[in-house]
């Protein structure tokens, strides 16, 4: 049996790498499988669990919804003058509100609330459950008979989506209010005018592709950061490095989604 | 939140109401979101389609606009390519704003300098007949970038006319140095005149002949200055006319009066005419008695001539 060289070595190393890369991959698609039907189990709603389900629900939006929306608003309105300006100084006024639509509500706010979540909400989540289960305490769990993923991971995952859902609804209200408002001013005679250019710009397939987006996006600032710290091989390594590794996949799937939509809403 | 799981968890007053109450703020933002967004697609409103033939439909956009006096009254819903291989574009216009739309309504497609497409519709008359539902018309296409190598050829004209104009040899150059040929002669000795006749010879004819006008005028003035003692002197026409005419005056005073007497004599002559014409009227029965007395005696005659029958002349001889 001839000896390994170095070349084989490291591209045993890397076929390592990416079977680990695709096992960790894998492994999130597997627990975003359990979890949706967790959720759509009646068990998971019953009083042992609601009581947890509640209170991440809580946590996890209501202390971040009134300053995120007072913070996407300041935003939005920073973003809106530049645009109005701008547009005015070249004789484009026509097409600003329809910029400022697109720009924010599409693209901006989604990316923003997603990214808000993960960094408030989820990436402290999966922390807990990180030292939850180095201390054991989801092995302990289930040698109880309860099921650790119902009790500790689907109301984690499930405040993440209520909380991107929710904060991303409140900031589109808030910046189509206050797009309005910094066009036409307090009144109402151009409602019917804003109202067409809305209809313009959501027609069925950016409405579709809205709507996914969120959905997607929520799904993975909720499911990637929990996954990498619940299934991560490396036991024996750093928590901040399963951590770091699920920040990562978590940007690179927001990325992807974002790129994705950019190409179904202009191409 | 808390970052040790295994602490009980500080409870949250009216826990369940407050998470109702975010539900519910997330279920009114979406479904209030959703319902905005249909409206304003024009989902809840009934639509008739129009349907646009064109022969290119580069620029047309599905959701684009059909216009009617810069508003919006239509939305183009599907552009398809028909067999004859023109463009169909198939707009849908809210029914309440279809009445807009008359049998006689005209469509253009303009694309714009910029490459921006717009869809408009001009309804003269208003009072014709509404265009029915599914309607198919032909649109006028108006290219505004169609006229730019027009416009760059007739610039290019433009230019070339200009530059032929300003040239040296140029008709207007010639121009323009006559013209200060002209001004030069404006300033010198004979002015205008100068200029006028081009030389000086006859400018000084001209200064010559003004000269013996003035002379001759003065003379003017004094023939003008005598007849005016003939004609309105203590002796003059006007004031012997005036004595004439008042002789004429008296003259034509005793003509009045002859004829007042004139006027008499025939007042008289017209009485005695009125007498003539009385006699002729007695006259006229007196002949008729002296006819009558005539019968009479040629009656009686008769009558002696048929008793006495030797009579020689039977004829009576009137007076």
């Amino acid at each position: 049996m001839s000896p390994i060289t170095p070349r084989q070595g490291a591209v045993a190393e890397v076929g390592r790498s990416a079977a680990k890369w695709f096992v960790g991959w894998w492994r999130i698609i597997r627990l975003g499988a359990w979890l949706l039907a967790l959720s759509l189990s009646r068990s998971s709603y019953s009083r042992p669990y609601r009581a947890s389900l509640l209170h991440q629900i809580y946590l996890g939006t209501a202390p971040n919804l009134l300053w995120f929306a007072v913070l996407s608003a300041l935003l939005s309105l920073v973003l809106i003058r530049i645009v109005l300006v701008t547009a005015l100084s070249y004789g484009l006024s026509q097409f600003a509100l329809e910029t400022v639509v697109r720009v924010l509500v599409l693209e901006l706010i989604p990316l923003t609330t997603a990214l808000f979540v993960a960094l408030q909400c989820t990436i402290p989540q999966s922390a807990e459950i990180a030292a939850m289960r180095s201390r054991g305490e989801l092995d302990s769990l289930g040698s109880q008979g309860i099921d650790p993923l119902q009790r500790e991971v689907l109301p984690r995952a499930l405040a993440g989506v209520f909380a991107v859902v929710t904060l991303a609804s409140v900031s589109c209200v808030l910046t189509l209010v206050l797009a309005y408002v910094s066009v036409y001013g307090f009144t109402r005679w151009g409602f019917e005018a804003y109202t067409h250019t809305v209809g313009q710009i959501f027609n069925s397939a950016v409405a579709v592709i809205f709507v996914l987006k969120i959905a997607l996006m929520s799904l993975a600032v909720s499911l990637i950061p929990v996954g990498s710290v619940l299934y991560d091989a490396g036991r024996a390594r750093s928590r901040a490095s399963a951590e770091m590794r699920g920040l990562v996949r978590m940007f690179l799937v927001i990325l992807m989604i974002e790129a994705a939509s950019l190409v179904g809403n202009y191409y | 939140m808390t970052n040790n799981p295994s602490a009980p968890v500080s409870p949250v007053p009216h826990l369940q109401f407050k998470v109702a109450l975010l539900l519910l703020l997330m279920l009114v933002m979406v479904s209030g979101s959703v319902v905005y967004v249909m409206y304003a697609r024009g989902v809840f409103e009934p639509t008739q389609q129009v349907v646009l033939i064109a022969d290119d439909s580069e620029g047309v956009k599905v959701g684009m606009d059909l216009t009617f006096s810069g508003f919006p009254i239509g939305r183009v819903s599907r552009i398809e390519l028909d067999p004859g291989g023109n463009a169909r574009i198939v707009v849908d216009v809210p029914q309440k704003d279809a009445h807009w739309l008359r049998e006689s309504s005209v469509f253009t497609l303009e694309r714009g300098l910029l490459g921006n497409t717009s869809i408009r519709a001009y309804s003269g008359v208003l009072t014709d007949p509404p265009l029915a539902g599914g309607a198919v018309r032909k649109v006028l296409v108006g290219d505004a970038t169609a006229e730019i190598p027009h416009l760059v050829a007739a610039a290019r004209d433009l230019v070339q006319n200009v530059t032929a104009l300003t040239a040296p040899d140029s008709p207007l150059a010639a121009g323009l140095s006559n013209l200060r040929t002209a001004t030069e002669k404006l300033n010198g000795e004979q002015g205008a005149l100068g200029v006028l006749f081009g030389n000086d010879k006859d400018a000084r004819k001209l200064i010559a002949a003004l000269d013996r006008t003035n002379a001759l005028l003065i003379r003017i003035d004094g023939l003008a200055a005598h007849a005016d003692a003939q004609v309105f002197g203590d002796d003059g026409a006007v004031n012997r006319s005036r004595a004439a005419i008042a002789q004429l005056d008296a003259a034509l005073g005793d003509a009045r009066e002859t004829l007042k007497n004139v006027d008499a004599v025939l007042r008289e002559a017209q009485g005695a005419a009125s007498n003539v014409r009385a006699a002729t009227t007695d006259l006229t029965a007196l002949r008729a008695e002296v006819e009558v007395s005539l019968h009479k005696v040629e009656y009686l005659i008769d009558e002696v001539n048929r008793k006495w029958p030797f009579a020689r002349d039977t004829d009576v001889k009137l007076p």
